[in-house]
């Protein structure tokens, strides 16, 4: 790794460390080993969303030429989100992408991931199907991040209704994820996810 | 100019550039040219050094209206598309809203100055102070981040638009700057490589050639027209407005929906690009090794058509047939599924005459250079002079020009609404086909065939040809698209 990269890592971890987001619970930063190249974050779901109260892992590279290029960071922890693919955790940030800037940390990285928790950006989608559900019934979108922060954040909401009906198809066989997914793809209308699952 | 060099003739080059335009004068003659030829177009074919020229004369006529350097010069350029003229009059009225639009400086002041630089914010090293630099914008970093900054964009292709490396800061960092942190030769030499690229792009007149390899640059001379324009180096036939092959009577947006239609129905139209087929009548097995669709099987000496597998002899006066494809009256009364089948039966018609032409085309290629050698060998051996046998070369240059037109035909009518104008095309389309295939059949036996009779075929080709090019060809639709 370069020597550059290592240095700005090892600083922007003693920064993210020293920081009252840190003292606050807001945001974490860990070593996944001792090279610096790949870290975990933790971001702490925003109050007043349907994140509140969950805890989101990220995984976080550092490329070899970090920071004149950004750092590579996904969701590991499984989230419903028009920014976040339901699938891989890939995040659609332009901070991520283009408009990346050498002078940008982590901190303000996982800052700006959080933020986009509590504002979504529906017309720059990286899950067309989340963002649709979120366009067209934001009310049914609210239920069902809630339900997913319960189910893989440790969210406290637990909506019965959502767990009755992957378990109706849990006992079909289906895998408990893919239940889910298709339930939360098609409205938690259990006819149509079942009819998707087994066509 | 002269691409093929090699040629013992010299006049050839000259004679199809005169049918075919691309010189820098305006004068009446070309202005009559584009009444003859509708698909004529005014622009020249440049080399690197050429264009190189023409930008540094806009560079330079900016950099001193404005007295501002070649490298903020370019800047503007850049964004405002090269018109220097538009970037001096809005100069003149707010010249810093210019300078915030082209991003030479920021929108709003940094507030960050001089004064409070201790440690690099990207490296946290404290360099001396003389080895900081900042843009326009007053971002302050060390130089060997700036160095490594542009290190990173040059090697991912980035040049015009390398921007601060402050958060949020659009501020592009102008050429003279970049240079000064960059001393490598290689990585200098990429970055400016991308420049000119970048530049070209950015620039509506021009365009590079697609050809592979190809190093010439087209630049239009006019707004409007079918946007023709044929490359001096590998001879490739563009659209100057979108950049695939030329495609006249197609418009630009019908012609890339069909060449995507192309590639994503690969699959399903694979089992009609056989190159072989049964004689109709005598089922031998026959190769298809000509351009030419009047086929005549060695065998029985039957002749029919490739396309269709009909009699040939019918073709003559209704051709229209073979070229039309027959819709399904009844269809909206039809089930999905067959009408599902009845697209794709309608799509593989279009598609399969479309293939057919593009084989023809890369056959006949064949065939030209075949007559190449063998008007070389005559004239080597004293039978005559080039000149004497230019009417062979020009009918077999003819017969290709007006194969491609008739290849690109079929998108046209595929799109086509049904209807009396459509009936009308597929008329003059299925017209041009059967005047195509009777010069093809001649061309390949050009020396055996009456010169008079060759010529004569020519002319009938070529009329068929701009008749329907002139009632069909839409130039304001042509026009419509990315570069204007
Ligand atoms: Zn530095
Ligand atoms: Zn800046
Ligand atoms: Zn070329
Ligand atoms: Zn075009
Ligand atoms: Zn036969
Ligand atoms: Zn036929």
């Amino acid at each position: 790794m370069a020597n550059i990269a290592a240095k700005r890592i090892k600083r922007e971890f003693k920064e993210v460390m020293k920081s009252e987001e840190v003292a606050g619970g807001a945001i974490k930063l860990e070593l996944v080993d001792n090279s610096w190249t790949e870290l975990q974050g933790t971001i702490a779901g925003p109050p007043d969303t349907p994140y509140e109260g969950g805890t989101f892992l990220l995984e976080i590279k550092v490329p070899e030429t970090y920071p004149f290029n950004p750092p590579k960071i996904r969701f590991i922890t499984k989230i419903w989100h028009p920014n976040v693919s339901s699938v891989t955790g890939a995040i659609c940030l332009d901070i991520l992408k283009d408009q990346w800037a050498a002078a940008l940390t982590l901190r303000t990285v996982l800052l700006s991931i959080q933020a986009l928790l509590s504002a979504a950006e529906p017309n720059d989608p990286q899950d067309a199907v989340v963002a649709k559900q979120y366009r067209d019934n934001l009310f049914l979108f609210n239920l069902t991040a809630r339900h997913w922060t319960n189910v893989y954040a440790g969210g406290p909401s637990n909506i019965t209704d959502f767990n009755d009906m992957v378990q109706r198809l849990l006992d079909m066989g289906v895998e408990e994820h893919q239940a889910r997914v298709a339930l939360s793809t098609y409205d938690w209308e259990l006819e149509r996810a079942t009819e998707q699952l087994f066509s | 100019m002269s691409a093929e060099s090699d040629m013992e003739y010299s006049d050839n080059d000259g004679d199809d550039y005169d049918y075919y335009g691309g010189q820098d004068d305006c004068d009446m003659e070309t202005i009559d040219r584009s009444k003859s030829d509708p698909e004529y177009f005014l622009y020249s074919c440049l080399k690197v050094e050429e264009v190189e020229k023409l930008l540094n004369e806009s560079i330079e006529l900016l950099s001193n209206s404005l007295q501002v350097t070649p490298s903020l010069a370019k800047v503007m350029l850049h964004t405002y598309e090269w018109n220097a003229q538009d970037i001096i009059n809005k100069y003149k009225e707010n010249a810093i809203e210019v300078l915030v639009y082209s991003r030479v400086k920021p929108r709003v002041p940094t507030l960050q100055g001089s004064s409070s630089r201790t440690a690099c914010a990207v490296c946290a090293n404290i360099p001396p102070i003389h080895n900081y630099s900042a843009l326009a914008c007053g971002h302050y970093f060390c130089n060997d981040c700036w160095a490594m900054h542009f290190e990173v964009q040059i090697m991912q292709g980035v040049s015009n638009t390398i921007q601060c490396m402050a958060q949020e800061c659009e501020v592009r960092a102008p050429e003279d700057f970049v240079l000064s942190h960059v001393p490598k030769p290689t990585l200098r030499e990429r970055y400016q490589q991308f420049m000119f690229k970048d530049h070209v792009k950015s620039h509506p007149q021009l365009r590079f050639c697609p050809g592979p390899n190809c190093q010439w640059i087209f630049r239009a001379w006019v707004r409007e027209g079918p946007r023709r324009v044929e490359c001096h180096g590998c001879e490739l036939l563009t659209c100057f407005s979108c950049g695939a092959p030329h495609h006249a009577p197609t418009d630009c947006a019908t012609i890339r929906r069909w060449l995507t239609k192309c590639a994503d129905d690969s699959e399903t139209a694979n089992y009609i690009s056989a190159h072989t087929k049964d004689c109709p009548k005598c089922q031998i097995c026959i190769e298809k090794n000509g351009g030419c669709n009047h086929m005549q099987c060695g065998a029985c000496r039957h002749d029919f058509c490739w396309v269709c597998l009909g009699d040939w002899k019918a073709h003559g006066s209704e051709y229209y047939e073979c070229s039309r494809y027959k819709e399904d009256p009844n269809l909206a009364n039809d089930s999905q599924h067959a009408q599902a089948r009845e697209a794709l039966k309608k799509y593989l018609h279009y598609y399969e005459r479309w293939e057919n032409h593009a084989r023809s085309l890369k056959l006949e290629e064949q065939t030209l250079a075949n007559l190449k050698s063998r008007i070389n060998q005559k004239v080597m051996a004293g039978e005559g002079t080039w000149i004497d046998w230019q009417y062979l070369w020009d009918s077999a240059k003819l017969l290709k020009r007006c194969r491609y037109t008739l290849q690109y035909t079929y998108p046209f009518a595929y799109y086509m609404e049904v209807g009396p104008r459509k009936e009308l095309f597929e008329y003059q389309q299925a017209q041009l086909e059967a005047e195509i295939e009777n010069l093809s059949w001649k061309v390949e036996r050009a020396e055996t065939t009456d010169r008079g009779d060759l010529e004569n075929q020519m002319d009938i080709a070529e009329k068929r040809r701009t008749t329907l090019l002139k009632d069909f060809l839409d130039i304001n639709v042509a026009s419509s698209s990315s570069k204007v």
